[in-house]
């Protein structure tokens, strides 16, 4: 079986809804649509407080190159525009609908299913960009820029992110199991942008043996590759999966395109499937509500901009022993100041936890143990990262490659001293950030 | 007895410490710097706290440059017009007399007044907390209380009390080294005066939902710009702002604003001004 090279732990798995299909969520009393659901700028409000909008209309322009469009996700009035809480932990502006009910879609979009290669490579890409396609894995990085690399850049092998390596998130093996169709399209789509002749690959992790089974019987007759990878932490980080697939290793200040690889989420091929063949905006996506203290765990389908408070009222409330509200996966999610927070299109997971006990607060000192170095899938040594940042020493810890950290938190799940070592490294990455600012100013 | 093991001794290192010196004081003859008595007698008179605030980063770089400029209007704002006067006599000229200025905490959300939205349990800073979210408290323009800015402050004006960071406006020389190290502003400078009116709330969210967070929010709600003969308060972004020059310290607005602690502070600073004078 594949795997990367360095590092990596093994948490508890978790996957306790991994059996359970995925339900659609019925329509909340009111969406907030955050204009900020992807990485870059935030997108900018087309629409004013009373206005009436159908399902799927343009709501939020893209701003600037790496930005993307934002649509209403279901027919209603806008009423209010202002800022609210983000998911991401800052407050962004947000559009709030009030849906009237109908659902109804506007003209011209969720047509019926028209095959791909009919459309000109321009047509498929304008396509993925207006549909406000953003990758589905956390980062949110628009997959319009990404499908467009830089022209002398060769792309050879087009990858499609299965591992789902968190503990407890299920939602992209359930879209395996129940849409193996719309991956095998949305990655035929994607190699044909690049001549077709790159290597279409498919890496899931060999806790998903369903998921294998139900993407071989599509795929195969397609020459799509199914690779089964380890069961490891963190095999679905972008470069540790280029790793295991090819064996070739993306350097700091390296993107995968420099080494001839594409790397997209599963949930981002059915995106954009449903994009270029259905003309259907990105509006809703899978999300795995899970956690030990929510009373009905379960795998739904909402809209984005659903509020949290709501998702835990349909999966039966959580309990009173909650505290702790996880968007995304344990590892690298961030935890909520709020439950009035919607869902955006990263939102893989959302957890409810209770860590009483669990809880990092008492940091102790190093005891020079190194299991953070063994653990660190991309080669640094964290404890000499905190360290420095703890020292404020922000030009040391450019040396010892900051850059590299991909903040996945192998580091701070084996530290035996509780070492609060990700938080140092990305506190640190914004106070170098702002250092950098203030000296070029 | 033992003469012929210690005689060696003493002889090798008393001759080695014969020829360093020598050394030395050659050394010191030949590299002599003039250095000039001026510019120490300066530095002697500086706070010698290297804060900062002066531009320079050290007393004795100040002092270097006053003496070689003898430029009157370079001023040390931590020593003040007492300090102005001694450095004009030491040089012979009359020297500019800073403008006593002192640092303000432009919110009052304690944890009495503010709400919390959430518990942080991560590193105890600032700015690591202000990643995470928007801070602790439900306002997202509110002091943390966590207290990066102490670590600046040279003078020891600065604590945290209830959540909330104080100064001791005895101790703080409105040296502004703290001012960056807010990562909400919620710190700023601002002018001594007999009587000093400003607006202790930073918050630009609508008056609906400042009030939801705290009680001694600015909600915006025009009271006092209305109510000022001078026309001294601006409303921007739903937050006012006292303009220091026009303000005629009256005290109408303070009658007048409705918040439950009221969000316009009066200060007395003409006291805390003499009797630093008098020390």
């Amino acid at each position: 079986m594949k795997t990367f090279k360095t590092g990596g732990i093994h948490p508890p798995e978790q996957k306790l809804t991994s059996g359970k299909a995925v339900e659609v969520m019925p329509l909340p009393p009111e969406l907030a649509v955050s204009m900020s659901q992807h990485l870059g700028k935030p997108a900018k409000p087309v629409v004013k407080v009373g206005d009436e909008v159908g399902k799927g209309q343009l709501i939020g322009t893209a701003d600037g190159f790496i930005s993307a469009n934002v649509h209403a996700p279901t027919s209603g009035k806008i009423r209010a525009v202002k800022p609210h809480p983000h998911p991401g932990g800052q407050y962004s502006m947000t559009v709030f609908i009030t849906p009237d009910g109908l659902d109804k879609w506007q003209e011209g979009l969720n047509t019926p299913e028209i095959d791909w290669k009919t459309l000109s490579k321009e047509e498929i890409l304008r396509r993925i960009t207006d549909a406000g396609v953003v990758g589905m894995g956390g980062a949110g990085f628009p997959s319009g820029v990404k499908l467009s690399p830089p022209k002398d850049k060769t792309i050879d092998t087009v990858i499609l992110n299965g591992a789902e390596c968190e503990p407890f998130l299920t939602a992209d093996h359930r879209v395996m199991v129940e849409e193996p169709e719309a991956i095998v399209k949305g990655l035929e789509i994607i190699t044909h942008l690049f001549q077709g002749k790159a290597r279409a690959v498919i890496g899931i992790e060999s806790n998903k043996p369903d998921a294998v089974a139900a993407l071989k019987k599509h795929a195969e007759p397609k020459g799509i590759e199914i690779v089964t990878l380890e069961t490891k932490y963190p095999q679905g980080a972008e470069k540790q999966l280029i790793d295991a697939i090819t064996g070739r290793t993306v350097n700091e200040g390296e993107l995968p395109f420099d080494k001839g690889c594409l790397v997209h989420n599963i949930g981002t091929a059915v995106a954009i499937f449903d994009a270029v063949c259905r003309n259907r905006p990105l509006i809703d996506r899978v999300v795995t509500v899970s956690g030990m203290e929510i009373r009905s765990a379960r795998n739904i389908r909402v809209l984005v901009g659903t509020k949290f408070s709501e998702i835990a009222a349909f999966c039966g409330s959580m309990t009173e022993k909650t505290n702790q509200v996880i968007t995304g996966g344990p590892m690298m999610g961030k935890a909520q100041f709020s439950l009035d927070v919607p869902v955006t299109k990263t939102t893989s997971g959302i957890l409810f936890i209770n860590n009483i006990g669990l809880e990092k607060s008492g940091e102790k000192t190093c005891i020079r143990c190194s299991r953070c170095i063994s653990a660190c899938p991309q080669n640094l040594q964290p404890w000499l990262l905190a360290n420095t940042a703890q020292l404020r020493d922000f030009e040391s810890i450019e040396l010892y490659g900051m850059s590299n950290c991909t903040e996945c938190g192998s580091c701070s799940y084996v530290c035996p001293s509780k070492r609060e070592l990700v938080h140092w490294i990305r506190f640190a990455k914004t106070l170098a950030g702002k250092r950098k600012q203030r000296q070029s100013a | 007895m033992y003469s012929e093991t210690f005689i060696p001794a003493v002889a090798s290192l008393g001759s080695l410490a014969l020829v360093l010196g020598i050394i030395i004081l050659f050394v010191s003859r030949k590299f002599f710097v003039a250095e000039d008595p001026t510019v120490s007698m300066i530095n002697a008179l500086l706070p010698g706290v290297n804060c900062g605030a002066c531009s320079f980063p050290s007393c004795n770089q100040f002092a270097e440059e006053l003496v070689r400029t003898r430029n009157p209007a370079m001023t040390c704002p931590v020593g003040g017009g007492e300090l102005a006067s001694k450095l004009g006599t030491a040089l012979g000229i009359t020297m500019a007399e800073p403008k006593p200025v002192t640092c303000v905490v432009l919110c009052q959300g304690h944890n009495g007044n503010a709400r919390e939205s959430a518990q942080y349990l991560g590193i105890q800073d600032c700015w690591a907390a202000a990643q995470t979210f928007a801070g602790t408290k439900q306002c997202r323009f509110a002091c943390i209380g966590l207290g990066s800015c102490i670590a600046y402050c040279d003078f020891n004006a600065m604590r945290i009390e209830n959540g909330l960071v104080v100064i001791d406006r005895e101790l703080c020389t409105g040296c502004g080294a703290c001012i960056p190290a807010c990562p909400y502003g919620v710190l700023a400078m601002q002018e001594k005066k007999t009587e000093r009116y400003f607006i202790a709330c930073s918050s630009h969210d609508r008056g609906a939902d400042t009030r939801k967070a705290c009680d001694a929010g600015c909600t915006a709600c025009q009271k006092c710009v209305k109510e000022c003969p001078e026309q001294a308060i601006v409303i921007d972004n739903f937050l006012a702002s006292i303009i220091q020059e026009k303000c005629t310290s009256c005290g109408k607005c303070i009658e007048v604003c409705p918040t439950k602690v009221n969000c316009i502070l009066r200060v007395r600073d003409l006291d805390s001004v003499k009797s630093k004078k008098a020390s």
